[in-house]
């Protein structure tokens, strides 16, 4: 809340940081995966006798390489900073004052990774096959160090450990119960898209004894690394919080209603294009002749499609949080959440970035949608809140505020019950519908029975006796209250749109 | 040897494994049994040109995979499915059987994909002119199964009896009551009365899940077969070539190794898109009610949607003549071009191709958009 707001219409901030990390993704996991290749291919065309003919080949595959890793790498590289400090500033800052040396260190060896790579390019005609096997390896090394380093920060953000805001331990916090097993399953998904890279450039040789052979050569990287992975998925799943694997394996019922399936769905894509990859792998290793680059791409791209269901998973894990335990989405720390009477003060007086006169409760109600949902939600884009408050009365928007972080996907909602109310008027101006803030509390306050009025006046601070006496006792009221058995249905009736 | 078995043909021997591998010993146990060493000849025959348009030859596989994953997907969705409470078995199909949402969604999403592979392997197909003779009767059965794959998607898209499913196929039907004379006769039978109700679910069902998958299986026996004995269609360009740089893929050994990884990708592909944008349910269907706002068909119905949209009132049957006519130009199009190489006729059907396809993706994104 103390910094300005990203409002970006349709997508939303976090999905512009998916969609730029995921890229980044594509092409870092080939940056690193591709130097291992490279190096064990260079050593290879050394012992082969028709070694020259594959270091041709392995010209190419470095000419595609050196272009789509350092000219897109480095573009999606820094528009991750770019994008993430806009939707979630105080997250940013965190990763940034912890791991300041780690970042260092990133700086360090990107700088050394391009170095050594120009090196070993441009040094193709005229370095000795000794020195170029050395380049090679040693920007394999080098990279792979780029990613020793950020995956400690990446892992921190799901499961920080031992790390707190009290102990700050930079150690614990990168050394992480996640930072092992998600190096392992980084590394071997990087020598799988090595490979499959190696067999997209494969594809174009003319010789047919040779063709074969390299996309022999290339499938050995392949299969090997997709057959490995999900074993390290398991051990990754072993070390997630509670409520993360809780997320994956069900579920939950969302606030549209109908079960949010799109997490597993996630997992599932990344398990089919698994088994997709070694069976494609197969398929192209019994007759290598018969690959062509259409192909070729193809199996390449189901690598992206699986990376992308992994990715999306590890972040959806993460609701409701950025820092897992630490920071919620929106931008609420924790540990200040855990204090009732901080959480129900008046929000706008604490955010530093808004307008400072605000008569209408309609506009305070947009700057609290702007400063508190926008970081995941948008209007009627993606997770729109249009279609999430379609069957919203006043009265019930009030309650959900309250309650919503009960279901274990929502952060807790700051502010007073006056802005609760102010953000719902606002919620349901997008229906066009007209529902004064202060008349929403009156209907809060009419339509609740007398006891379930005195708890929320009491939590919003307000003096018990205050109800009036013509209240009547009206227990059907408050069937709309967010919870069954599960705290999580808020579905009303079947009539709801199911996503 | 004894008389019971037939002896393997030389040819075979000259190609099968030695008879001590284990491999070797099957097949030739096997073709002792069974004589259908002509038969494998004559699917080895099948083989596939190879030249900078080549990529256009694996979308009609392609499109059968799609078929296939429908086949599959849809039996699990028949499970579950009852046309007795439609929307309540489409609703715990969604809410309570796991993975039930993702294999609806995913037999939407092929099904759309195959519609999107068909449309393309019809036009890639009439570009490259493979239509003309001998080869009319492939077209015509191509034609055959697009319709049927759209009657699919048309009568499928009932089944879930949601609000948009229901006005949907009300709309539709009450189109085709407007045909003259047989019109209203043809409506009221697909119907089962004056209005859609879950008595249409009764015709509907049969119909999707059945009749038209027959008839997709059958007719797609046939095309196949065409294929096989006519051989792969050769564009002018690479006919026009001398023998010896002709290069060509045997279909069974080298395409179709090429081809099985595309299958996969595009069964990744699937679960992708099913994981990010799920197939939802409306709120069940309600005859009484009136139609949900700004209500469209699916895109590939966008074209006579908005040819019926762009004439009014009175003019209404212009678009329905128009969009009458254009499945009848597309079957006369191997009896108007029929020679090679490409003549001035020729150039024309090309010419009105373009026409089509520019004026059908206008008037999808104009229906989308509007």
């Amino acid at each position: 809340m103390n910094y300005p707001v990203w409002d970006l219409a349709f997508l939303g901030s976090g999905l512009v940081v998916a969609i730029i990390a995921t890229i980044h993704i594509f092409i870092s996991h080939f940056a690193i995966g591709g130097g291992i290749f490279l190096w064990v291919a260079e050593w290879w065309s050394g012992r082969e006798p028709d070694g020259a003919k594959i270091r041709e080949w392995l010209h190419k595959y470095a000419t595609f390489f050196l272009i789509y890793t350092t000219v897109f790498g480095a573009m999606t590289g820094v528009g991750i900073w770019f994008a993430i400090q806009l939707a979630s500033a105080e997250g940013t800052s965190l990763l940034i004052h912890q791991f300041v040396f780690v970042w260092a260190s990133e700086w360090v060896l990107f700088l050394g990774e391009l170095t050594v790579l120009y090196l070993y390019y441009y040094g193709w005609k005229t370095n000795s096959p000794r020195l170029q096997l050395w380049l090679a390896g040693l920007y394999a090394l080098i990279s792979w160090g780029s990613l020793f380093a950020i995956n400690g920060i990446l892992t921190f953000m799901l499961t920080p450990g031992d790390w707190n805001t009290q102990n700050l331990d930079i150690a614990a916090g990168f050394f992480n119960p996640g930072f092992w097993p998600s190096l392992f399953i980084r590394t071997l998904v990087m020598i799988l898209l090595g490979g499959l890279g190696g067999m997209v450039i494969a594809s174009r040789i003319e010789n047919e004894e040779l063709k074969e052979k390299t996309i022999r050569f290339c499938v050995k990287f392949v299969i090997p690394a997709a057959i490995l992975t999900p074993f390290f998925a398991v051990w990754y799943w072993t070390v997630l919080p509670a409520s993360a694997s809780k997320l994956i394996e069900g579920g939950v019922v969302g606030v549209g209603g109908g079960r949010m399936e799109a997490i597993t769905a996630y997992f599932l894509t990344a398990v089919v294009a698994g088994a997709m990859i070694v069976l494609a792998s197969t398929v192209v290793y019994l007759k290598p002749k018969a690959l062509t680059m259409m192909t070729a791409i193809a199996i390449f791209l189901i690598g992206m499609t699986g990376i992308t269901g992994a990715e999306f998973v590890r972040e959806m894990a993460r609701k409701p949080f950025v820092i897992h335990g630490v920071l919620y989405s929106n931008s609420l720390w924790k540990n200040k959440a855990a204090d009732p009477d901080y959480l129900a003060q008046p929000y706008l007086e604490k955010a530093k970035w808004h307008p400072s006169e605000m008569p209408s409760s309609l506009e305070r109600g947009e700057w609290l949608f702007r400063l508190q949902c926008i970081s995941c939600h948008t209007r009627d884009g993606y997770r729109a809140m249009k279609k999430r408050t379609a069957s919203w009365s006043g009265n019930f928007g009030v309650k959900w505020f309250e309650r919503m972080h009960e279901q274990g996907v929502m952060p807790p909602f700051e502010g007073s019950l006056e802005d609760r109310a102010a953000l719902t008027e606002y919620l349901l101006s997008l229906h066009g519908k007209k529902e004064n803030a202060a008349d929403i509390l009156k209907a809060v306050e009419a339509e609740l029975n007398a006891e379930k009025t005195k708890m929320i006046l009491q939590e919003a601070g307000r003096v018990p006796d205050a109800i009036p006496p013509e209240i009547p006792d009206n227990p059907e009221a408050v069937k709309d209250v967010p919870a069954d058995e599960n705290g999580m249905d808020v579905q009303k009736d079947n009539k709801e749109v199911l996503q | 040897m004894d008389d019971r078995f037939v002896p393997v043909p030389k040819e075979a021997e000259d190609r099968l494994p030695p008879e001590s591998s284990a491999s070797g010993k099957l097949l030739r146990y096997l073709l002792r049994r069974l004589p259908v060493w002509p038969l494998i000849a004559f699917f080895a025959k099948k083989k596939v040109p190879q030249h900078k348009h080549s990529a256009w030859y694996t979308l009609g596989g392609i499109a059968m995979f799609f078929f296939m994953v429908q086949v599959i997907t849809g039996v699990l969705l028949m499970i579950y499915y009852n046309p007795g409470s439609p929307w309540q078995s489409v609703q715990r199909i969604v809410m309570e059987i796991p993975f039930g949402g993702l294999i609806r969604s995913i037999h939407h999403w092929s099904a759309n994909l195959m519609i999107l592979t068909l449309c393309l392997h019809m036009f890639s197909t009439f570009f490259m002119k493979a239509y003309r003779p001998p080869r009319e009767i492939t077209w015509l059965t191509g034609l055959a199964l697009f319709g049927i794959t759209l009657t699919l998607g048309f009568s499928g898209y009932l089944l879930p009896w949601d609000d948009l499913s229901f006005f949907a196929t009300r709309i539709g039907i009450s189109e085709m009551d407007k045909i003259p004379i047989i019109g209203p006769w043809m409506g009221g039978i697909l119907r089962g009365g004056p209005d859609v109700t879950v008595e249409t679910i009764g015709r509907f069902y049969p119909l999707h899940v059945v009749v038209l998958p027959l008839a997709l299986i059958g007719i797609l026996g046939l095309h196949l077969l065409l294929i096989q004995v006519q051989g792969v269609s050769e564009p002018d360009s690479f006919r026009a070539l001398p023998e010896e740089k002709k290069k060509y893929h045997k279909f069974f050994s080298e395409f179709l190794f090429a081809e099985i990884p595309i299958w996969l990708f595009m069964m990744g592909i699937l679960v992708l898109l099913s994981a990010m944008f799920p197939r939802g349910l409306m709120p069940e269907a309600d005859p009484g009610s009136a139609a949900p706002e700004g209500i469209k068909p699916e895109w590939y119905f966008m074209v006579p949607f908005q040819m019926l949209k762009i004439f009014p009132g009175a003019l209404e049957f212009v678009g329905m003549v128009i969009m009458g006519l254009l499945p009848l130009a597309f079957v006369a199009v191997p009896f108007i071009d029929r020679n090679v190489p490409e003549d001035a006729r020729g150039r024309l059907v090309a010419r009105a191709g373009i026409a089509v396809v520019l004026v059908a993706v206008a008037f999808t994104i104009w229906g989308w958009l509007s």
